[in-house]
């Protein structure tokens, strides 16, 4: 048995069958206290029923999942704030009144539910709207609506779906300041589910890759990115490319060259992973003109890229 | 509970206080005021000339002056004057019913010694006799009353000829059902179930979209991680069918309320006493309520007994309308938008529909088999009773009635959860019924 002390959310082998669709095959995740944890996947691949068994919309046909060390119970509802992928408002209601509801639905009292409100809405710079219609937002109004309505009640777990989509720059980057700050000052964790994997790489610190009912890949960040680069750096030079070439003989892989000119070359190295990085600078300092050299950066994407098409295939 | 009491909440403000509802639940009112005013003005109106068969077959007021020609005797040749819409034949022999029906006669009103001492004569009718002819009618019988009573009083003083004097009243019946003043009351309860069905369309109706804005804009998702979707369907039912419930009972309260009104002012101003004046009656002073019980189209209003048929009007439309709601409910769970429902909306109408249907001949036939077992079956039965209750049923038929749509009601709302549940998460595809009905036994 694992420790489940310091997880916020942990599912074991869960699954879930729609008539002869089987859109879980036994998926197991934890998602540690205080992270903001990717969910990436394919369109279809399971995601949106991971994440509405983990928003007690359904359960599943079997497995387990425990919140906070506990199994997950109906109460715990009211620790959980949910925004959907695809969402709207209720166009007849205004935006004060309509937030309201929501917050009380999450078992809020008036007074606080107001308080909390009014300073969400200073926030994001939504004072004014408390009595427009919904009718008349427009997308971007509406969307910080809704974050503000899933995080009013200050959950334990916070499930994003796509938070940013539809968002102008400015406000997407407002939106995952607040989402940062949210962890960092709340101490929320969440589970962020998203295609956008530049926001990945900005916000998540784990997470878990999903494909076809099944859970392909798991881990930090940071760790998956590394794993990924698989030694790889970015090198440029001034010299000759040939002698450089001979003399690096079989120590390190050359990939995607580029010249300007005759003198200088840029290059991706494979360094294998027995050679430390030093030892290869001071090599090749002696050989030829080092401009730079650099770890090369792999972006999520890549990471999610290799890892659908490595299973695919 | 608590949470369940939230969304009801929301669901019930956020549709009373439209424009649309507010106005629809003043206006209505003043239509079934004006509705009974208008059966007032036509009944009144409606010159079609009447021809007026007098069976009299003791010979009081007439004679046979020659062989086959009836006419009135010299005492009485004049109460029955010439008119230009009014037209009278007398005859010794009554006529059987098929005669009737094959002569161009209105009406035909029996004249003969019971008609001289209880002062109620029997007015037969295959149509309803216009409010003008009978009133001349019930003139013209009263003086020939009188001037018989007269003629047989040797020594006339003053006191005397006040004892004569008589006002008579008819007993009107329909010479096919022979119910008198069955038809009238049945147009009220076949105006009660006309109620019942646009009320259960229409919130029925308002079910179906509220389901459907829900999964649409996906608020469903965020509402049912709190609730049950099964209490969130039946939190959704119940809030819309309280507004209708609403406007039920403010329409009743004003009706009544403006009746009252409308009563205090027509009696104060004399409006009542010149209106029975001008069809020949002559009275110091009358109430509403009497002017309608003794009006010969409006009578039967006062027979009926309205808290009985409130009463089972909102019981009927409470089940009737949880019952097609929940149905409703499901078929808006299972489409993303309103032009997808169609062709999942007509099974559940086509009951509703056919009790519609059904109500029209219930009205010309009420005690058929079908009007009865359509009373019982509960897709029917809140439409179709209400027409039966109207008309009179035994309050066990009514209980057992009620008894059968409560069970159905619990039934249909366990049923259409479990579509609902799965239905508010399917997108893309359309699902066909069976796929619906295969829902029913998914794990939730």
């Amino acid at each position: 048995m694992t420790d489940n002390s310091n997880l916020a959310l942990s599912l074991k082998d869960v699954r879930k069958k729609y008539g002869d669709h089987e859109a879980l095959k036994g998926v197991s995740i934890d998602v540690p206290k205080g992270s903001i944890y990717g969910l990436l996947g394919p369109n279809g691949a399971g995601k949106t029923t991971l994440i509405r068994m983990i928003a007690g919309i359904t359960g599943p046909d079997s497995g387990s999942i425990s919140f906070f060390g506990k199994p997950l119970q109906a109460d715990d509802i009211d620790k959980i704030g949910y925004l959907p992928e695809e969402r709207g408002l209720y166009k007849n209601m205004r935006v004060g009144e309509q937030a309201m509801y929501f917050a009380r639905l999450r078992g809020m009292n008036k007074a606080t539910a107001e308080r909390e409100l009014r300073g969400w809405f200073k926030r994001l710079d939504v004072d004014g709207w408390w009595n427009k219609e919904v009718a008349d937002l427009s997308k971007g109004m509406a969307q910080k609506v809704q974050f503000i309505v899933s995080v009013l009640h200050k959950p334990k777990l916070l499930i994003l779906d796509e938070p940013l989509s539809g968002f102008d720059p400015i406000n997407a980057q407002r939106i995952r300041n607040e989402i940062i700050r949210l962890r960092d000052e709340e101490g929320c964790t969440i589970l962020l589910s998203t295609h956008d994997m530049s926001s990945v790489d900005e916000l998540c610190d784990h997470v878990a890759l999903v494909n076809h009912g099944e859970k392909i890949l798991e881990g930090e960040v940071l760790h998956l990115r590394e794993r990924a680069r698989a030694g790889r750096v970015n090198f440029s030079f001034k010299g000759n490319l040939i002698a450089f070439t001979a003399a690096l003989g079989g120590s390190a892989i050359l990939h995607n060259v580029h010249s300007e000119g005759n003198d200088l070359h840029h290059m991706e190295l494979g360094i294998p992973s027995e050679t430390p990085i030093e030892n290869f600078l001071r090599w090749s300092t002696q050989e030829v003109d080092v401009i730079s050299c650099s770890p090369r950066i792999v972006s999520m994407d890549e990471v999610f890229l290799k890892a659908v098409n490595s299973i695919n295939s | 509970m608590n949470k369940w009491l939230i969304i009801v909440g929301r669901e019930f403000k956020t549709r009373i206080r439209r424009k649309a509802f507010i106005i629809a639940t003043l206006l209505g009112p003043f239509l079934f005021v004006g509705f009974i005013a208008a059966i007032v003005y036509f009944t009144s109106a409606s010159e079609t000339d009447a021809k007026i068969l007098v069976v009299d077959s003791s010979e009081i007021i007439s004679y046979e002056m020659q062989e086959g020609v009836v006419v009135p005797d010299s005492i009485c040749v004049q109460c029955f004057p010439e008119r230009e819409f009014l037209e009278y034949r007398f005859t010794k022999e009554r006529i059987s019913v098929d005669e009737f029906l094959a002569s161009d006669y209105t009406a035909m009103v029996e004249f003969d010694e019971g008609i001289l001492q209880s002062s109620k004569a029997l007015l037969e009718y295959e149509t309803t006799v216009p409010l003008r002819v009978k009133a001349a009618l019930k003139r013209d019988l009263s003086e020939a009353i009188e001037r018989i009573r007269v003629k047989e009083e040797a020594n006339l003083d003053y006191e005397t000829y006040k004892k004569l004097k008589v006002s008579i009243g008819f007993v009107t019946q329909d010479v096919i059902t022979k119910d008198k003043n069955a038809e009238n009351r049945s147009i009220v309860g076949w105006g009660f179930s006309m109620f019942m069905f646009m009320f259960i369309l229409v919130y029925g109706m308002h079910v179906m979209r509220g389901v459907i804005e829900e999964k649409s804009n996906r608020i469903v998702e965020v509402v049912v991680s709190v609730v049950k979707p099964r209490q969130l369907m039946a939190a959704k039912i119940a809030g819309i069918g309280l507004v209708g419930l609403s406007q039920i009972l403010i329409w009743s309260l004003l009706s009544w309320v403006l009746f009252l009104g409308f009563g205090a002012y027509a009696e104060s101003s004399g409006m009542l006493t010149s209106i029975l004046a001008d069809q020949g009656v002559e009275v110091a002073a009358t109430d509403m309520t009497t002017f309608i019980s003794s009006h010969e189209d409006l009578g039967f209003l006062t027979q009926i007994n309205w808290i009985t048929m409130l009463f089972w009007g909102v019981f009927f439309y409470i089940g009737g309308y949880a019952l097609y709601g929940s149905m409703f409910a499901a078929v808006g769970a299972s489409v993303e938008q309103e032009q997808d429902a169609q062709y999942l909306m007509m099974p559940v109408m086509l009951p509703l529909m056919f009790s519609y249907i059904l109500n029209m001949q219930i009205l010309e036939s009420p005690e058929t088999t079908l009007a009865t077992v359509c009373s019982y079956i509960p897709f029917t039965s809140p439409v179709t009773m209400m027409v039966r209750i109207s008309m009179g049923v035994t309050w066990w038929e009514i209980l057992c009635s009620a008894i059968i749509l409560i069970i159905t009601v619990i039934l249909m709302i366990n049923l259409a959860g479990r579509i609902y549940r799965t239905g508010i998460f399917m997108y893309g595809k359309k699902p066909t019924l069976r796929e619906m009905l295969k829902w029913i036994r998914y794990k939730g």
